[in-house]
């Protein structure tokens, strides 16, 4: 087990490593650099080189790349060129928002998947596992945006029940809990829809598969009640590739995450990420795409050691 | 004999109307997703040279009115017809959208077969460096460089393609190591086949049922990421349109309630990804019915 997490986690720093210097690269690729994002398009040869010597963007490449790390290493994400102050700073206001979105989007993801994936184990092969089919499918073939779009629609502008954007409801000095609940329903609703469609799918597969192993027919034989084989031996075993798919919907669930943040003008990581796109923002911009890829490293780390704790023969593997 | 193998099996009837309907029912999925896409690829590509109106003329004493029979599905904020509109943004999605997708489709193929048929080494390296690619979604890679590059249809497609191909290229490579040491693979190399000529007369046929499906699937991805890039203002460009874009114009308006601007659209992108997904995966129950 230490053996297996000591060979993964250098396996993860490298992966880091690799992302770090493609992510430095592919921001280098910028046609003109990031003068001209900053001085506009018409900027002229001698302010262009003016800024460039002042953000030290005339040094060799190698020299750039090194003291980037450097910089990296002490936890310095630079500046965000349109804001003017440091990019950790403006991330950590952002995070907590997406903090609280996605924890609450993803544990009804799971809830609603292990759920639904039990029914359509248990019923293979007829209607009830065939609907749930059939509505897998077309959800998972639901654009994100088409989602958020109907469900403003229907609910905040038609209906009027729900608040159709930002985070907390302006007019109230206060906001308490509840509106900052309201505000979570419908981007919550969003995202676990698309992500259920996908992870339910996956885990009624594993369930489908463990009901049909020689374990579940010695359990009934010798007499143990069907819930309790479902819920105590099934359930477990099942759970490992839901788990390992969680991990790897991490970042996933974070690309919808942006989608949806822009619909609502949700305040978070997403929209942020959107906003800087548009105003070409660097610095948040490598920032976000930074954290990402090692949110999704992290992600595949842990699924790997909750499988090692579900099921201790994963680690010999 | 030959009369024996040329009639239809017993069950099936003969005529060809029937016996397409049998095939249908038979392909539920395979059958719903080939028509959608049908209908998808006439919508973007027939349609728009079918339907006369100008889609950009301005009519200012009509603007945002629901559906009447001048204006099929209504007119946007600046009485432009919304289904003209919708009908240049779905051609202006399928130009870009299909050729990424064939782009994306050769280099992740090329990639793919480089690394399983490569040294080692190279395989190590090549591997390593598309865990790194693959550990940030394409959607996250491509809103990063959109926001680099001047968006046009030549830049979007080589963008979408050079992005989402490496998904792809494991598939292809995993695939390629897998066949590389079975006997009809040696038996070719000891006959003094060269690696191209092997990976092409033998490896590209052997995957190739896996090669139609994930290229199914590219398509709708292509679709999906277009239109979600369009949709964020990061894809096709003003005064173009796009679905994605169209979408977003009338989320802006949403405190009016235009839903004539919001659900074709939408539903328009819906039906593209539906179509790929239940056509790829029809194939996919077809060619390996274990599945």
């Amino acid at each position: 087990m230490i053996r297996m997490i000591a060979a993964r986690l250098a396996s993860s720093a490298l992966s880091i490593v690799i992302l770090v210097t493609l992510v430095f690269f592919m921001a280098h690729l910028t046609p003109g650099g990031p003068a001209y994002s900053i001085l506009g398009m018409k900027a002229t040869a001698a302010s262009v080189a003016q800024l460039n010597a002042r953000l030290g963007l005339d040094a060799p490449l190698w020299r750039q790349y090194a003291i980037w790390w450097w910089h990296l290493l002490h936890g310095q994400l630079g500046y965000s060129y349109l804001l003017n102050r440091p990019v950790g700073q403006l991330l950590w206001r952002y995070e907590l928002n997406t903090l609280v979105f996605y924890s609450a989007s993803i544990v009804t993801s799971i809830v609603l998947s292990i759920g639904v994936g039990l029914l359509q184990g248990v019923y293979d092969g007829r209607w009830p596992a065939k609907l749930i089919g059939g509505l897998q499918l077309g959800f998972y073939a639901l654009p994100p945006f088409f989602v958020a779009a109907m469900l403003v629609l229907w609910f905040a502008v038609q209906l009027r029940l729900l608040p159709a954007s930002g985070i907390t409801d302006l007019r109230l000095g206060h906001p308490g809990i509840g509106s900052y609940a309201a505000h979570l329903v419908l981007p919550v609703t969003t995202v676990t829809l698309l992500t259920t469609a996908a992870l339910s799918r996956y885990f009624g597969e594993a369930v489908r598969e463990e009901l049909g192993r020689d374990y579940v027919r010695t359990a009934r034989a010798k007499g143990v009640a069907f819930p309790a084989i479902l819920f105590f031996h099934v359930l477990r075993n099942a759970l490992r590739p839901l788990v390992t798919m969680i991990g790897l919907s991490f970042p996933y669930i974070f690309t919808g995450g942006v989608i949806v943040e822009s619909v609502f003008n949700y305040p978070g990581l997403g929209w942020l990420m959107w906003r800087s796109a548009l105003s070409q923002d660097y610095p948040i911009l490598i920032a976000i795409v930074l954290i990402i890829g090692l949110l999704t490293v992290i992600g595949n780390l842990l699924a790997d050691l909750v499988n090692g704790l579900l099921d201790p023969r994963a680690s010999y593997e | 004999m030959s009369d024996r193998i040329l009639a239809p099996p017993p069950g099936l009837p003969a005529a060809p109307l029937g016996r397409a309907i049998a095939w249908m029912t038979r392909r539920p999925t395979l059958a719903v997703g080939l028509c959608l896409a049908g209908l998808i690829l006439f919508i973007g590509f027939i349609a728009p040279f079918l339907y006369p109106p100008d889609p950009f003329a301005i009519h200012p004493d009509h603007a945002l009115e629901p559906p009447s029979w001048a204006f099929p599905l209504g007119t946007d904020e600046l009485g432009r017809d919304e289904l003209g509109l919708l009908l240049s943004g779905g051609l202006a999605t399928m130009v870009v959208a299909l050729p990424a997708a064939v782009l994306a489709f050769v280099t992740g193929i090329a990639y793919g077969l480089a690394a399983g048929l490569g040294p080692t080494w190279a395989d190590r390296l090549m591997m390593r460096l598309l865990d790194a690619i693959l550990a940030l979604p394409s959607l996250i890679v491509l809103i990063f460089f959109a926001a680099l590059v001047t968006l046009n249809d030549t830049s979007l497609i080589l963008l979408l393609g050079l992005i989402s191909w490496p998904g792809l290229a494991r598939l292809v490579r995993n695939e390629t190591r897998a066949q590389r040491g079975r006997d009809f693979v040696l038996a070719a190399e000891q006959m003094g086949a060269g690696r191209f000529y092997i990976a092409r007369a033998h490896l590209l046929r052997v995957m190739a049922p896996v090669l139609v499906v994930n290229g199914t699937f590219m398509i709708g991805d292509a679709i999906f990421a277009l239109s979600a890039l369009s949709f964020l203002g990061l894809g096709v460009q003003p005064p173009q349109v796009s679905w994605g874009s169209l979408l977003e114009s009338g989320l802006n308006l949403i405190a009016l309630d235009p839903w004539w601007l919001i659900l074709p659209p939408g539903l328009l992108v819906f039906m593209s990804l539906l179509a790929a997904s239940l056509t790829g995966q029809g194939l996919l129950r077809r060619w390996e019915p274990g599945r």
